[in-house]
């Protein structure tokens, strides 16, 4: 209602009595289209008459934002460290602490041991042996701590549960885990009859890195 | 084998390192920690040496925790469809809750199964004992 009110022309009494008159439909757009000039703001490299003309408003608007959420399920990612510790990755429960658990694992590291030096015999080369089990994984091994810094380790025996990169951890025949640190100690693994020694200052790594690294001849042990 | 002698120990380990694994998780279904050791340990030592493993062997193991895929003990084994015909395998690692998805398919063959993956794996001794 009240727009058909303000497009309406004015009364005839009402023009003779304000002495306004009513503009012609070409003279009104006239008038609007200057009015509108007027009140936008001269940007003035843009045509205004354009903008008049075209009438193109534009809205605030911005670009949808990517869904974070779908391009991480697609690639998944390991944990990081954080969520290691937290969740104690590594971390093996008192419950499963028991010896006897952990015969078959040393039963299957003896086969594998005899089966990367082909065969153990009295004639074989002690230094070739040796040159393997520097590559070889320990895990499952019963090693003995012969010499060390601190004489309470020594002495020690037990399965080698993990490696760590400073630190063995070892399940003895009481059903305990000890820790035992690489330095400055000696360690002997027993296999078959042969005796080897590691010395835990040269063995100072993470044992998925020892199989990747050369060894080097560098100073002397002295314990 | 001339050529293989270096890789040889090391693929020797990671199949021990496999093996040790499966022996903790049969000796007692709940020590999830120490297999998941030792399989992170089999992925580092891959990773350093840049050697392959076999699809058979990486898809029992969790790519996010590493810890070792077994139905029913480690991990829930479902089917799923998914636009009403094609049908998957859904393992899903009860430690993490990471999901594998395997296609069923029974034409699809992995590279390794094909034919020619074997002739090309025959082929390369030769060349390089030449």
């Amino acid at each position: 209602m009240e727009e058909a009110h303000v497009c309406t022309t004015i009364p005839q009494d009402l023009v003779r009595r304000l002495g306004a008159e009513a503009h012609s439909s070409s003279k009104a757009t006239k008038f609007t289209e200057a009015y509108l000039k007027n009140c936008i703001q001269q940007p003035t490299r843009l045509d205004v008459k354009n903008i008049v003309t075209h009438k193109a408003v534009i809205l605030g608007y911005s670009r949808p934002k990517k869904d974070k959420t779908k391009r991480n399920s697609k690639k998944a990612k390991g944990l990081s460290a954080r969520q290691k510790r937290t969740m104690k990755v590594f971390r093996i429960k008192p419950e499963h602490q028991r010896y006897e658990l952990f015969l078959p694992l040393h039963k299957l590291w003896g086969q594998y041991i005899i089966d990367l030096c082909g065969g153990l015999k009295p004639t074989s080369n002690p230094q070739f042996v040796q040159q393997k089990l520097l590559k070889a994984d320990f895990h499952g091994a019963i090693i003995t701590v012969v010499r060390s810094k601190c004489p309470s380790y020594v002495g020690t025996t037990g399965i080698l549960i993990q490696e760590f990169k400073h630190v063995f951890k070892i399940i003895t025949k009481e059903d305990k885990v000890k820790v035992i640190p690489k330095k400055n100690s000696v360690f002997s693994v027993e296999i078959e009859g042969f005796v080897s020694h590691i010395y835990g200052n040269k063995f100072e790594l993470r044992s998925s890195e020892r199989s990747a690294k050369k060894f080097k001849v560098k100073g002397t042990i002295d314990l | 084998m001339a050529h293989h002698l270096k890789d040889k120990e090391a693929y020797q380990r990671l199949n021990y390192l496999y093996q040790a694994a499966h022996c903790v998780i049969a000796q007692n279904p709940d020590n999830v920690e120490l297999a998941r050791f030792y399989c992170f340990t089999q992925k580092t030592i891959a990773r350093r040496l840049v050697l392959r493993q076999d699809p058979s062997v990486k898809r029992t193991l969790c790519k996010r925790c590493c810890s070792l895929l077994i139905p029913g003990v480690t991990a829930t084994t479902r089917q799923r469809r998914k636009h009403k015909k094609t049908r998957f395998t859904v393992v899903r690692c009860l430690s993490c809750g990471q999901t594998k998805t395997l296609l069923n398919d029974p034409d699809h063959r992995l590279w390794t199964d094909r034919p020619e993956a074997q002739l090309e794996q025959h082929k390369q001794p030769g060349e390089e004992a030449k």
